[in-house]
């Protein structure tokens, strides 16, 4: 059993079957064997050889059959590439020599094969190297039986296990078949992060490196809770695990005909609950949940998945099915919230020693608008469909707001010279993100139609610190009273102005907090869909009054822990009469 | 049995280089044949019998590689080579696309 200790960013707990995976959607152990089995090793080497050879062979006779000859005689050519003499006699000597494990023995010396190809520019000989790997690929095959499999064409559950995950990896996966993911770099808000969420599967990031331990096939948990991930975990563990699935289940069956019941506590306050999503189809979830509307649609990865920038098409054809889908009920869409880096097609900022405090998402959005004027106009466009909000990130002066809603302004005169339709008095919003746009949350609320609170960078700039770097990850804290009194300015202040305010960070989704959210008065929740009946349900078994007591207590402590521990004791006195 | 030593220089005038086609082809009529084979392109060189020896010596289009054939029927096996490196496949690639 090993342990590795990630950072916590989707949801639940799973167990199952690992599949590693490298760049090339394939890997293999670094691994060495001991020098009393290299004999064995040696026959197991030969025996994938052999193995392969029949496979091919009736590959060849196959593909003869009905392509014709011609095609066939490319297997032919692998199948005497592959009893190559020398290829054997290399692989061999680094299993007898230096102990490979045959795989690395045979992904090593076919690499280096191919690598000749694929130093050939633009030649069709540099085509070959495909040639090799299909070659490898079929050996390793045969070497690690079904523990290595393509990620795309999965037959079975599996955990994903890889160094990274790129967009176009994400989106190859099949989805019905991955039951959650860790990865080796990245943190909150990395593709696997967000891929993750919108799959409502657990996730961890960051773990550090540890595949080199790991060759697939091995049983692993995933808690996304905690952010461990357990490598061949003991018995005892797995019961661990399996009852608490259990009770999850239990739990979730319960709370199923919450779906149609509205979010209302029990002295009849109405709360809004709304959906965060990322992709189109998770609308699905939204509706599936009997979510009031989608308070946060992130638009990265109309960015992310894209080798260029998107059309306004593009832009539209996504809002469309989410905001026709919704119907009459809210969408808020979010304009950009990326870095420079993450955009194609855009220079790359000249600083960029500090990106979370350099150009970024609506900074970057005025300093580009063409891109940000294609993304508003598609906004717009949509806006008729449906009941279209348009909300802006990270907004930290007034002056970027006034810019902002003047480029808004500029767009809708575009679409009504070309006669374009769409809703002149769609509401107009930002998200209250940056310490300075909650101090100054007053003078905002003036100029706007709505705020979101956004927890996870509000975190950040409070407390100056990077949830993913592990030194200071600890300080990161929702419940920090730093952090409290912004919330609580924001809310205020919207409040006053009547101003619709809800919040959209991931603190919104944790029961743990819904308690004292509704003691400080907000009344809007948009979550995670998965997160939709737990919150609800909470909200159901209490009283505003009973959560104002609660809140106003919460305001006088000094700090994160007491406040963390306080809500767990008050949060369990609903979940248990739940559990009755 | 008289052992002749053949060596002929060929250019490779096939657009796709000497592929894996090429390749088997050459093996095949090497293997048939009584004559050790070997193909040599400057500093490199294949045993005419190993698929992936020859296609890693990377024979692209307009390069030189020589033939070095040793045994009874070294000329015959020479000749039968030759015309490979024109690139015979390609041209039936193309007669049935």
């Amino acid at each position: 059993m090993q342990k590795l200790q990630g950072i916590a960013v989707s949801p639940g707990a799973v167990i199952g079957e690992a599949l590693v995976m490298d760049t090339e959607g394939f890997r293999i152990p670094r691994r060495f064997v001991a020098r009393d089995a290299v004999v064995d090793e040696l026959e197991r080497f030969n025996k994938a050889v052999t193995a392969a050879a029949v496979e091919i062979a009736h590959h060849r006779e196959t593909v003869s059959a009905e392509l014709g000859e011609k095609y066939g005689a490319i297997f032919e050519a692998h199948l005497q590439m592959l009893q190559d003499s020398r290829l054997r006699g290399e692989v061999e000597e680094l299993i007898r020599q230096r102990h490979y494990s045959p795989e690395y023995a045979v992904s090593h010396v076919l690499r280096r094969y191919a690598q000749v190809f694929q130093r050939l520019e633009s030649s069709y000989l540099a085509e070959r190297a495909n040639d090799i790997f299909d070659i490898e690929k079929r050996l390793l095959r045969h070497l690690l039986g079904r523990r290595r499999e393509g990620i795309s064409r999965l037959t079975s559950p599996v955990l994903v296990l890889a160094h990274n995950l790129t967009p176009s990896e994400t989106s190859n996966l099949d989805r019905r078949f991955v039951r959650g993911f860790v990865t080796e770099v990245g943190g909150p808000g990395s593709h696997t992060a967000i891929v993750a969420e919108a799959l409502e599967i657990p996730a961890v990031v960051g773990t550090g490196p540890f595949l080199t331990d790991v060759s697939g096939g091995e049983t692993v948990i995933i808690d996304g809770d905690q952010g461990l991930v357990i490598l061949s975990p003991d018995e005892e563990t797995l019961a661990r695990y399996r009852r608490e699935a259990e009770e999850k289940r239990i739990q979730a069956t319960k709370l199923e005909p919450l779906r149609d019941l509205p979010a209302e506590t029990r002295d009849g306050v109405r709360i809004e609950l709304l959906g965060n999503i990322e992709f189109p189809y998770e609308v699905d979830h939204c509706v599936d949940r009997g979510a009031d509307g989608v308070g946060l649609y992130r638009t990265e990865f109309l960015y992310l998945g894209a080798e260029t920038e998107p059309t306004e098409e593009i832009h539209y054809q996504a809002y469309s099915r989410v905001v026709q889908a919704m119907g009459e009920r809210p969408v808020v869409i979010r304009t950009f919230d990326l870095g420079a880096d993450k955009m194609p097609n855009m220079p790359h900022p000249e600083d960029n020693r500090n990106p979370c405090l350099g150009l970024r998402s609506i900074r970057l959005a005025l300093r580009n608008l063409p891109v940000f004027r294609t993304q508003l106009r598609a906004v717009l466009r949509a806006s008729v469909l449906g009941n279209v909000h348009v909300m802006f990130p990270l907004v930290s002066t007034l002056l970027e707001l006034r810019q902002a809603k003047m480029v808004l302004a500029d767009v809708m005169e575009d679409l009504q010279e070309h006669n374009l339709p769409f809703n002149r008095d769609m509401p107009v919003g930002m998200m209250v993100e940056t310490p300075a746009a909650a101090m100054m949350a007053d003078r905002f609320v003036e100029e706007v139609d709505f705020l979101s609170i956004g927890t996870n960078d509000l975190i950040q700039y409070t407390l100056a610190v990077d949830r993913a770097n592990k030194d200071v990850g600890g300080l990161y804290n929702p419940v920090d009273p730093a952090v409290l009194r912004l919330v609580a300015m924001a809310i205020e202040a919207a409040d006053r102005k009547q101003v619709p305010i809800s919040m959209c960070g991931q603190m919104s989704g944790s029961p743990l907090y819904t308690i004292l959210l509704l003691g400080m008065g907000l009344r809007r929740f948009s979550v995670t869909p998965s997160a939709i009946p737990e919150v609800k349900n909470l909200c159901r078994h209490v009283t505003i009054p009973e959560c104002r007591i609660v809140a106003e207590r919460v305001m006088t402590m000094e700090n994160a822990r007491d406040v963390k521990n306080y809500l767990k004791e008050e949060v369990k006195k609903y979940v248990e009469e739940v559990a009755e | 049995m008289s052992q002749t030593v053949v060596r002929r220089t060929v250019v490779v005038t096939d657009p796709m280089g000497l592929h894996a086609r090429t390749a088997l082809a050459i093996s095949k009529i090497v293997g048939q044949s009584k004559s050790q084979v070997t193909l040599v392109k400057k500093d490199r060189q294949a045993k005419a019998t190993e698929v992936l020896q020859i296609m890693t010596m990377v024979a692209e289009l307009g390069e030189r590689v020589e033939i070095e054939a040793v045994g009874p029927d070294a000329a015959a096996v020479a000749d039968a080579l030759e015309p490979l490196f024109a690139g015979m496949f390609n041209d039936e690639t193309q007669e049935s696309a």
